[in-house]
């Protein structure tokens, strides 16, 4: 016993020593290796007397922690990772180095994201209608998420929109309708035609159809004498244009608090001519997205003089009209970066 | 808001079937959740009679029945209930008929067979509420009234040959009156071109106050008059609580609301049709917990007082604060004004008086109480959304004529109705060529006018000179309308927004501005995309240890109030973090070697602008990771013949390359000062443009590869998009073709090792500047091993051609010698061929 107790201060010793001169790899191997130190003391344990076991058992543990907890420590603060000597950043390569791995490396599988190609065609299909591009911010205040569209504060709408929040108080966009206010002032006065495509955010539970982030796209045109019937033609064109096929649309009324009228815009389902399907839900139609004609106190908000001009607005997610086009069944495959899922782009 | 077909046509002469109706109002009103026809559901049920009853020879808990329901032969039927008795009504479920409670919860329909119970036949089944879709007991068959009559279908009893509409409640947000089927019935006969007029009780409610006996004493204070706009009441006295009959039971049900007794059923069934949600008090409940009451029932609308604390009618304790509305005795609550009864003043069995309450309160108070406590009633739902004060009245009478008519109650008291009326009436002008301006219709002023009548408007047709418009005055209910905007809508509604002809707008022809931003980004993925590389797309959002594990500072990242999870509760600060954790997660997966980007936006709290909004920049950011190649040679080079990649596609020239480790940190930008410590300081650089820093370069520290289980060979890169879009790209110029042979000669140099490469290949072509020449630089080999000490050596490949003439060995010679002079001369070299 006394022999292993000694044994055990021993090791303690040692180990503070080698603290300072090891780095964590070393220290690991000696202490808690599969022949460490530490490792053989613990063994040691079957040799001692039954009576004495606890004592020991405790010390040795006590141990243990001791240099773990050490370990961990060093690895924490990274003083055990010596930098290493300097390259020249200006050279093409590295000393001695084959320059093989550049090719292998440059002839890998690459890819565009799903998402960002579908949302470069939208993009270009927007471009050559006239639409200007602005893309949206991504943490932004309540005036430009809310207050700016009518919603007013404590107004019942605001909790359609789940919306994050910073501790700051600033707002994460839960639509792009976040950047109508300042579109309107940018691209102002009228003839104002500019989609504003970016990220969304809503608090709300992932499944294979539920995202909590989002890619949307919107679209502001105002002018003078712009109406409802401008603007069925207008998303039933770039539709048509870029899912390349003639649709059968119509719209429903909804409510939104920035749009009067307010209109859901549904398309007849393109992948079964409207015989039901499971992209559709077998009922033949798709809800496609949110449009209307643009509240007239958005207009003012944006000293636009809505007895003048009138305009209309429309939301879509890019996410779904991709999964839509490309077949894809779950949502979180686009945001998940599986390069299986990325390579297939 | 549940509604079925047959309490529609109660109230409107609907000449369409429900398909169409389920069509009308997908089209015309708002977004219906879903419809269910019911009638198919309860083919093959009848109203049958027990009239045999014995007990099962082997099962304690099953009963074995004979029934008959105009067949002949009494139908042996094999129960789990044994409390039946000889004569009690029951619904019987015939051999080939459907369970209804299946039809919506399984995916295979549960179709009643003949069947033997521990060797008993069973012929059929009888339904229990649950099995009916009708409640939730499951227990117990469930047992009709007495005089339900034998043999008839149970869905002619029951009023289920009917169609069930759910439409979504969202769509109808700033529509009070669409929560009521009176609502819903005029928007229909509106839309199918008729006129609607709202019964008589609701419009004309006056002539229908006649209180009888004033025996019971009530005393209604409003101290809450800025938040409840009305509030009426009154006492009824002999009371008969009993089970709500069939018509009544059946109504509420198919609008999704469990029954409970006559009294409180009555008070839903109002709310039903018109939407006005009522409460009853037990009176007499309420004189015995107040104890200034005496003689006198005390309501006061009042704001609750903190530390106040009420038990609802869910059993659930609410604690109540100064925003919170109350209804309350003298002396504490007993209702949160418009979203719960109390458990206190609740009608039970032996109810015998009650005070029945029909008031109006402020939208937005009851919806702030209603999110705060969690609590969303039928009535919260509708207050929500901004009631008609007038119907208060109408709703109340209304369910005091159905008490008394079936004996139910007697009035005993006067009506009490305080009620602070505001003028909120508006008159709007319409001018037809704006409605079709803005609609794209060709409506004519009559067209226009009849649609605004036929949904109750008042209007009145003017003209002055050439000009006529409308003055349009929307009825009491329609809280909604309040510009010009809201009138174009109902008119576009109505119509019918699929009626109106499509076209383009008319625009002038002229391109869209440039977005360097959109269109750098485009060039970009193209040219990654094509060099072997896969973009991804990341949440903005990470964990704490992200922050630990990239060796970054947790401080700088927003972080979100009301997170998900604490995955995803702070905004990340760099790309990076999401890339080494997707650069992980396909390790795990078994990939090897692969180029990971992003492009996007991350944020530091100290780094906003003016308006204290974030600076949001693009960047773009990279992971190039191999763990399979066997190198010493650092991921950096790999990394940074990425990104020159990219610079070369636009164009971008004379980029400079500082290692961290000899880079001042104090004047770099917030973004890269912030990732600095992902980088191993003698292996990453800062690249900077002409001054301008746009980002680092560079091998990831071991601990951070560590960290994040990442192979050694691991570079990345993160450069400012925003910036890079500011640097004009080299004006390129054609320049002169070689003419003559070229000459290629290659020239090795030795020198110190910290000598840059750079340096010395521009000396190179600076020397071949000045001669004229058509001239490439190729650096072909970087040597050093321990017997050259600190020094390496550096092959180039010079090849070059003279435009005037093939150039001779001696005049290569001098050339070359020429550039080799300058090189030992200035960087202690030896030149070694």
């Amino acid at each position: 016993m006394e022999y292993t107790h000694k044994n055990l201060i021993h090791i303690k010793t040692s180990f503070t020593k080698d603290l300072e001169k090891l780095g964590y790899k070393e220290l690991k191997e000696k202490y808690l290796g599969k022949k460490g130190l530490v490792t053989e003391a613990l063994k040691e344990i079957t040799s001692i007397p039954s009576k004495e076991k606890p004592i020991y058992g405790k010390e040795v543990n006590t141990l243990k922690t001791f240099v773990e907890d050490n370990i961990s420590e060093k690895i924490q603060e990274n003083r055990e990772y010596a930098s290493k000597p300097k390259i020249d950043p200006t050279a093409p390569f590295d000393i001695n180095e084959d320059s093989q791995i550049y090719s292998e490396m440059l002839s890998l599988e690459g890819s565009k994201h799903a998402l960002t190609k579908e949302a470069e065609r939208l993009l270009s299909i927007f471009s050559s209608m006239g639409f200007d591009i602005l893309e949206s911010r991504q943490i932004d205040d309540d005036y430009n998420m809310f207050q700016s569209l009518n919603f007013p504060k404590g107004h019942p709408a605001r909790d359609m929109y789940d919306t994050f929040r910073t501790e700051d108080g600033l707002v994460l966009p839960a639509h792009t309708s976040t950047m109508q206010n300042r579109a309107l002032k940018k691209f102002g006065p009228p003839p104002i035609a500019v989609v504003l495509p970016g990220r969304c955010f809503r608090n709300e539970a992932t499944d294979a159809g539920h995202e909590h982030t989002f890619h949307q796209i919107e679209g502001v045109y105002v002018d003078k004498n712009v109406s409802l019937s401008n603007m069925i033609a207008t998303i039933k064109t770039y539709l048509e244009r870029y899912l390349e096929t003639n649709l059968k649309v119509k719209i429903q009324p909804a409510y939104f608090p920035f749009t009067e009228p307010d209109c859901e815009f549904v398309i007849g389902c393109p992948f079964c001519n409207m015989s039901g399907c499971s992209t559709c839900g077998h009922s033949g139609w798709i809800e496609i997205m949110g449009c209307g004609m643009i509240h007239p106190n958005v207009l003012k908000e944006a000293d636009i003089d809505p007895e003048l001009y009138s305009g209309f607005a429309w939301g879509f997610g890019v996410d779904r009209l991709a999964m839509i086009k490309l077949g894809i069944d779950d949502i979180r495959y686009l945001r998940e970066s599986n390069l299986n899922f990325l390579r297939q782009f | 808001m549940r509604l079925s077909t047959n309490l529609l046509r109660k109230f409107a002469d609907i000449k369409v079937d429900d398909n169409k109706i389920v069509q009308l109002i997908q089209e015309h009103i708002g977004e219906v959740d879903y419809s269910h026809d019911l009638r198919e559901d309860y083919r093959d049920i009848v109203i049958a009679e027990i009239v045999e009853k014995q007990d099962h020879p082997d099962a304690d808990k099953l009963g074995v029945y004979k029934i008959v329901y105009g067949e002949k032969e009494p139908i042996q039927v094999v129960a789990g209930d044994k409390n039946l008795k000889v004569g009690d009504k029951v619904a019987y479920l015939k051999i080939g008929s459907v369970v209804p409670y299946s039809i919506l919860t399984e995916e295979e329909p549960f179709v009643i067979k003949k069947i033997n119970l521990r060797g008993v036949a069973s012929n059929g089944m009888m339904g229990s509420a649950r099995e009916l879709n009708l409640g939730n007991n499951h227990a117990r068959v469930m047992v009709l009234p007495k005089d339900a009559p034998v043999g008839q279908p149970f869905a002619e009893y029951y009023d289920l040959n009917d169609t069930i509409i759910e439409i979504e409640n969202k769509a109808l947000t700033n529509r009070g009156d669409l929560f009521g089927i009176l609502g819903i019935s005029r928007e229909l006969t509106a839309i199918l071109g008729h006129k609607f007029v709202s019964p008589d009780w609701y419009l004309n409610y006056d002539k229908y106050l006649k209180p009888e006996d004033t025996c019971l004493k009530l005393r209604v204070v409003n101290d809450a008059e800025a938040i409840c706009p009305r509030y009426t009441a009154l006492a009824l006295d002999n009371v008969h609580v009993e089970e709500s009959p069939i018509w009544l039971k059946s109504t509420l049900i198919k609008c999704g609301i469990k029954p409970v007794n006559n009294i409180v059923d009555i008070t839903n069934y109002i709310s039903v049709l018109i939407g006005q949600p009522l409460h009853a008090f037990d009176y007499d409940k309420l004189i015995k917990t107040d104890p200034n009451a005496k003689d006198t029932a005390n309501i006061i609308v009042r704001m609750a007082q903190p530390e106040e604390t009420i038990l609802g009618l869910d059993d659930k304790l609410y604690a109540l604060d100064e925003e919170t509305m109350v209804i309350a005795d003298s002396t504490h609550p007993i209702a949160i004004a418009g979203v719960i009864g109390g458990k206190e003043t609740e009608v039970d069995k032996n109810t015998k008086r009650i005070i029945l309450e029909s008031a109006n309160f402020n939208k937005t108070s009851i919806r702030k109480t209603s999110m705060r406590l969690g609590i969303f009633t039928e009535a919260a739902t509708r207050f929500m959304r901004n009631l008609d004060p007038k119907q208060c009245l109408p709703g109340l009478l209304k369910a005091v004529e159905i008490f008394k008519d079936e004996n139910w109650a007697t009035i005993a008291s006067e009506i009490i109705d305080i009620y602070h009326e505001e003028k909120d009436e508006v008159t709007i002008t319409i001018f037809p060529e704006k409605v079709n301006t803005i609609l794209g219709t060709e409506l004519t002023i009559n067209e226009i006018s009849t649609i605004l009548e036929n949904l109750e408007y008042s209007v009145e047709i003017r003209n002055k000179k050439k000009e006529t418009w409308i003055q349009a005055t929307a009825p009491s209910w329609r809280k909604d309308i309040e510009i010009a905007e809201d009138i174009y809508e109902d008119i576009g509604r109505i119509f019918g927004f699929n009626n109106i002809p499509i076209k383009l707008p008319e625009k002038e022809i002229k391109p869209p501005h440039k977005n360097s931003i959109v269109e750098i980004k485009k060039s970009i993925r193209e040219v990654l995309s094509n060099s072997g590389a896969n973009e991804s797309v990341n949440y903005s959002f990470v964990g704490i240890d992200s922050f630990k594990n990239c060796n970054l500072d947790n401080n700088l990242a927003y972080k979100i109030q009301n997170p998900l999870s604490p995955e995803l509760s702070l905004m990340r600060t760099t790309l990076l973090q999401s890339l080494f954790q997707k650069g992980k997660e396909n390790l795990e997966r078994g990939e090897e070697a692969f180029v990971l980007y992003e492009m996007n936006i991350s944020h530091l709290n100290n780094y906003v602008e003016e308006n204290k909004l974030p600076t949001e920049n693009w960047y773009l950011s990279s992971l190039i990771v191999n763990s399979v190649v066997d190198t010493n040679a650092s991921p950096y080079f790999v990394a940074k013949r990425y990104l020159e990649k990219v610079f070369r596609s636009l164009g971008v020239e004379n980029i400079q390359y500082d290692l961290i480790s000899e880079s001042e940190e104090l004047d770099l930008p917030p973004y890269i000062k912030n990732i600095l410590n992902i980088f191993e300081p003698n292996r990453a650089s800062i690249v900077s443009i002409k001054g301008v820093k746009l980002g680092i370069v560079g091998e990831i520290k071991t601990f951070v590869k560590d960290s994040n289980k990442l192979p050694e060979y691991s570079g990345a890169f993160e450069i400012n998009i925003e910036d890079l879009v500011k640097i004009k790209p080299s004006n390129k110029k054609y320049r002169d073709m070689p003419i003559y042979p070229t000459f290629t000669k290659d020239l090795c140099f030795e020198m110190p090792i910290e000598t840059k490469q750079k340096s010395l290949e521009d000396e190179i072509t600076q020397t071949l500047e000045k001669e004229n020449l058509w001239y490439k630089v190729e650096c072909l080999d970087i040597y050093s091993d321990e017997k050259l000490k600190e020094r390496k050596r550096i092959t180039y490949r010079v090849t070059a051609s003279d435009f005037n003439k093939t150039l001779n060995d001696s005049e290569i010679k001098t050339l070359t010698s020429r550039i080799s002079k300058k090189i030992e001369k200035d960087y202690e070299s030896v030149i070694l061929i």
